[in-house]
């Protein structure tokens, strides 16, 4: 502690030192007789940095990029259909971008320095030129819609409504503070109903099923994204507290969950998680969900662990998952398939407690009787 | 004080500009309540936004030190910032939620307090009388209601950090359900409601401001100043106020729908919501519709930050290159042009937000059009440029930066408003690289450009170039060593509003680029002490100035030095022509005030002037600019 607050003193001076520096430095400046640069002229120095900085600053930014570009293997591997499209425009836009950024900032710095102050010259008076502003209003404007019908294609392909012959893996994605997680429909390829009325942490039900649904029975709920490569996804977003946003940033997929209006995305993964293993020649490497709208104290941890795998293993993965019916009865002992077939059977609560979270709320919702213990 | 506002009620009734007979000088008159604190005088209100807006930037600034520190350093414990916060950082560990309210309050101070009352509420209160010709405000007193409004606006902000359960935390833009519900961030209550009611107040001193700026920018010009004649500067605060006056009430329904939702249990924006283990009773809101209502002031908001400066760099540009300003007409057009597609850009901030795609369609094509009118002033200020005689001011250098700036950060927005891209990038630092260069940087150039010229003005001091330059060279290098690799963070995926990366595999890997940036930002910082040495110890110590340091055209240099309430002594002058004749062929100086009229003009020996009738008797409707400038042309 003594040693904190002893650093803690240090960085304080350390603040001060610089002020005082500073306004030294200034005094320093005004002392005419023994100021150094009393003899620079302030308008060629400063001409000849600013033609230095692009100078100097366009190789560093070139070498930068060079340096950093195995980390935007973001933007080398898109992993789905559409990401390949975006990466295409993308990567054409940004060409357009900095061509024409390096090109304007190399001429402002250049006439900077080419037109600094000359006590002999005088300025050419050259108020306006029709045809300069048309050319510069005209060449932008074509560049730019050209880039806008690209960029309308692709965005009405990635929200064409899907065929209804065409097959689609259908899957659920639940946000919530501060976490994720994904629903299968199960066998009968539909989902259960759910509510948030319903839900109650303590007896396992985080999504809020309508336990009187039977379509809800086999629904796979699952801390794990899986994905069969070259099949059309079509995730369903929700969220039950405050805005979130469903990130794929492997696949370009980006979506907010919104509470009270559920959000979707299609999309086609087209990598497994092994070939971008050897692709990136990273053995840990995973594809990986995060949340990009702020959302409170543990938005920096959403994370999801997204695996794509070819349809058979996807299939095998589907089978080992527990369904809701399985896993609800094993943590509260209560039989959902056989109550809904209006046996009334029960076994021990493998957990107690589950009570308490179960609302009046539950109740209001549906009308429904607290469930039996 | 009031006879100012007095007899400008006159001019309005009597003769339009004939009231200088009426004027006292007012200077040395009232106590130093009135003149220093309760006054209606625009030059001091001017200056009384200039320093509230300096201290609200130490405050935002250092917030973002300290959130820096926590971004290079995660997961390490740095005693300093216990020191400073207390329980907010055990350990010296920053709280998560504390990061984000850090976060919160640097952006709002930063795009509110700073940028659009510290500029606007300076440039235009000072330059706007000054520069059209008028004795004061059209209201004096609404004018000076309108500071103290910030003024408690900017108070109740800055107490909002101390509160118990910390200051709002939810984003800049406050998105609700974050923002409505304290269950979900410690932020969203007590802090949250200081924030909203704050937010209140500078809506309405914002209102009170923009109407007095539009006001006397239409009334109170002087004999001659037709609006082909107004100075860029003058321009640019007139359409800001205009897109402000639209646009503000918007936010304050956003706000007061939000305060409803918060204090009443309305459902304005909130349905559906299951938190802290129970389930509210809202039913039927859209947390959409605030996002509509908050970006249809957002998106103006980032023009009315940035015209301001954008005006304030023609006239330094121009007056430093020796040279009129290339394509005046064209620079007005495209500042209406941008005022108006500002209002119907908004969505761009929603494309992946929930929001119809085919929304996101139209709102494509219009924000990429709005590219075209900025692309105009960006080209046109590099012609002025060309073939002048650069006077490198430090005033010039940070309009020079400002252009840079503009269109690196500009540029990236053809990315962003292209719906597609901005799927991989909304919400990532590459938004982050793009509003900071193109918002931050530049509307801080402009500011610093402006601070640098009009000085003298302001103060009757000069300011010490030397350390003017100093100042640019670090802020123009950190600023760009700290945004440009955000680009490249954005390109990777990195998200914004993260505490720490280190929980995803492809955003851990940019540790030390984090770092760099912050030793960046640490640079930068340092850099600015020598603008508050420079600035505060001349307000006093200062070298006394000349009447017209800059050999500028406009009318305020025409004042005394240290011009009193009321601003002329005598007569207000009559403007003869537009603001830019600069290095006027046959002239004698490099310069040609607009308040000579043309008989008094001093030519090149053996020049014969040909007179053109215009400039005999002015003639506000006509067009002088246009007319002078053909005949060079033909
Ligand atoms: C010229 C002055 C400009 C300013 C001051 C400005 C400012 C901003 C700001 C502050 C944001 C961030 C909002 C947020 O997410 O919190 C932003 C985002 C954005 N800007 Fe600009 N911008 C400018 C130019 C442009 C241009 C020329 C375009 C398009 C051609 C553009 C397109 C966008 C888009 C689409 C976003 C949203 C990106 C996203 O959130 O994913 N901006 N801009
Ligand atoms: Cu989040
Ligand atoms: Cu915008």
């Amino acid at each position: 502690m003594d040693a904190a607050a002893l650093l803690n003193i240090s960085q304080v001076l350390l603040i001060a030192i610089l002020v005082f520096v500073a306004i030294n430095l200034y005094l320093v400046f005004r002392l005419k007789d023994i100021d150094p640069f009393r003899k620079w002229d302030p308008d060629k120095i400063n001409g000849t940095l600013f033609l230095l900085f692009f100078v100097v600053g366009l190789p560093v930014s070139i070498v930068a990029t060079m340096n950093w570009s195995d980390t935007f293997t973001l933007l080398i591997h898109p992993a789905s259909e559409h990401g390949a499209e975006i990466d295409r425009m993308h990567i054409n836009t940004m060409i357009v971008a900095i061509l024409v950024s390096v090109v304007t900032n190399l001429i402002l710095f250049y006439f900077s320095w080419r037109y600094r102050y000359d006590k002999d010259n005088k300025a050419l008076y050259y108020p306006h030129n029709n045809r300069l502003e048309i050319i510069w209003t005209a060449v932008p404007a074509v560049v730019l819609t050209l880039l806008v019908f690209d960029g309308v294609g692709v965005w009405h392909d990635i929200w064409k409504e899907i065929p209804e012959d065409q097959e689609v893996v259908n899957i659920e994605v639940n946000g919530k503070q501060f976490g994720w997680t994904a629903r299968y429909p199960g066998e009968d390829l539909t989902f259960g109903e759910t509510n948030i009325g319903f839900i109650s942490e303590a007896d396992g039900n985080a999504l809020g099923f309508n336990k009187e649904d039977e379509k809800g029975f086999d629904d796979l709920v699952v801390q794990e994204l899986h994905l069969p490569v070259n099949k059309l996804v079509h995730i369903d977003i929700k969220s039950r507290d405050v805005l979130h946003s469903m990130t794929l940033a492997h696949f370009r997929v980006k979506m907010d969950a919104v509470p009270g209006m559920p959000t979707y995305f299609n999309f086609t993964p087209t990598i497994t998680t092994d070939s971008m293993r050897t692709l990136k020649q990273n053995p840990d490497f995973n594809y990986e969900m995060s949340c990009q709208q702020i959302c409170g104290g543990g938005h920096w941890n959403m994370r999801l662990i997204v695996v794509v795998e070819s349809e058979e293993d996807y299939n095998k993965w589907l089978k080992e998952q527990k369904t809701f019916a399985q896993f609800y009865k094993e943590l509260n002992g209560v039989d959902l398939i056989a109550q809904a077939n209006g046996e009334t059977e029960t076994t021990e609560p493998s957990s107690e407690d589950g009570e308490g979270a179960e609302g009046e709320n539950e109740t209001e919702a549906t009308g429904e009787v607290a469930m039996v213990k | 004080m009031s006879d100012v506002t007095q007899n400008q009620h006159h001019t309005l009734h009597d003769e339009l500009h004939d009231h200088a007979a009426h004027h006292h000088d007012h200077h040395g008159h009232g106590n130093f309540w009135t003149t220093y604190v309760f006054s209606t005088d625009h030059k001091v209100i001017a200056k009384q936004f200039l320093i509230t807006g300096i201290i609200m930037a130490i405050i935002g600034i250092g917030m973002s030190t300290l959130f820096r520190l926590q971004l290079a350093f995660p997961g390490q414990s740095i005693p300093l910032l216990e020191t400073l916060l207390g329980k907010w950082a055990p350990d010296g560990q920053l709280d998560p939620n504390f990061y984000l309210a850090l976060v919160t309050m640097h952006g709002t101070f930063m795009v509110f307090f700073v940028l659009t009352a510290g500029l606007s509420g300076t440039f235009s209160n000072f330059l706007i009388p000054l520069q059209v010709g008028a004795r004061d405000m059209a209201s004096g007193f609404i004018n000076m209601l309108s500071y103290w409004f910030f003024f408690t606006s900017s108070v109740i902000m800055v107490i909002s950090l101390f509160v118990e359960s910390g200051p709002a935390a939810a984003g800049w833009t406050i998105y609700p359900p974050l923002s409505a519900l304290p269950q979900a961030i410690p932020g969203s209550g007590t802090g949250m409601t200081l924030w909203l009611i704050s937010m209140t107040l500078f809506i309405a001193s914002s209102l009170m401001g923009g109407i007095n700026y539009i006001t006397t920018v239409m009334n109170l010009r002087t004999k001659g100043m037709s609006f082909d004649r107004l100075p860029l500067t003058v321009w640019a605060f007139f359409l800001t106020a205009i897109i402000g006056v639209l646009s503000f009430p918007v936010l304050f329904s956003a706000a007061l729908l939000l305060m409803f939702d918060r204090l009443l249990g309305t459902s304005f924006y909130l349905s559906d919501i299951f938190i802290g283990g129970e389930m509210l009773h809202y039913q039927g809101g859209s947390p959409i519709l605030y996002q509509h209502l908050f970006w249809f002031l957002g998106h103006p908001e980032v023009y009315i930050v940035l015209l301001p400066a954008l005006g304030i760099s023609s006239e330094v540009i121009s007056v430093n290159s020796r040279k009129p300003i290339f394509g005046y007409k064209a620079m007005i057009a495209s500042m209406i042009g941008i005022a108006f597609l500002s209002f119907i850009v908004w969505a761009h901030h929603m494309f992946v937000t929930g929001m119809n795609p085919f929304l996101g369609t139209v709102f494509m094509l219009f924000t990429l059009v709005i590219a075209v009118p900025s692309a105009i002033k960006a080209f046109n200020y590099i012609t002025t440029l060309w073939k002048g005689n650069i006077r490198f001011t430090p005033a010039m250098m940070f309009a020079i930066g400002l252009v840079s700036f503009f269109i690196t950060g500009g540029i990236t927005g053809i990315l962003l408003g292209n719906a597609a891209i901005d799927i991989p990038l909304h919400d990532t630092y590459f938004v982050t690289a793009h509003f900071h260069l193109v918002m931050g940087s530049a509307s801080a150039f402009g500011l610093f450009a402006g601070v640098y010229h009009w000085f003298p003005k302001m103060f009757g001091r000069m300011m010490n170039p030397r350390l003017g330059y100093i100042h640019f060279w670090f802020t123009f290098l950190s600023l760009y060593l700290v945004f440009f690799p955000m680009h490249f963070m954005g390109l990777g995926g990195v998200a914004r509003h993260y505490y720490q990366y280190t929980a995803f595999d492809f955003m851990g890997v940019y540790g030390d680029l984090s770092k760099f940036i912050t030793y960046s930002a640490i640079f930068g910082f340092v850099g600015q002490l020598f603008f508050l040495a420079n600035f505060f110890w001349n307000i006093f110590f200062g070298k006394e100035a000349p009447q017209n340091p800059w050999k500028a055209n406009t009318l305020e240099w025409t004042t005394p030095l240290r011009p009193g309430h009321g601003n002329w002594p005598g007569e207000i002058p009559t403007v003869y022509r537009w603001p830019y004749d600069y290095s006027k062929p046959g002239v004698k100086d490099d310069f040609l005030p607009q308040h000579i009229p043309a008989e008094e003009v001093e030519y090149e020996e053996g020049f014969q002037p040909e007179m053109p009738e215009i400039e005999k008797a002015p003639r506000p409707q006509e067009n002088p600019a246009a007319e002078e400038t053909e005949d060079k042309e033909g």
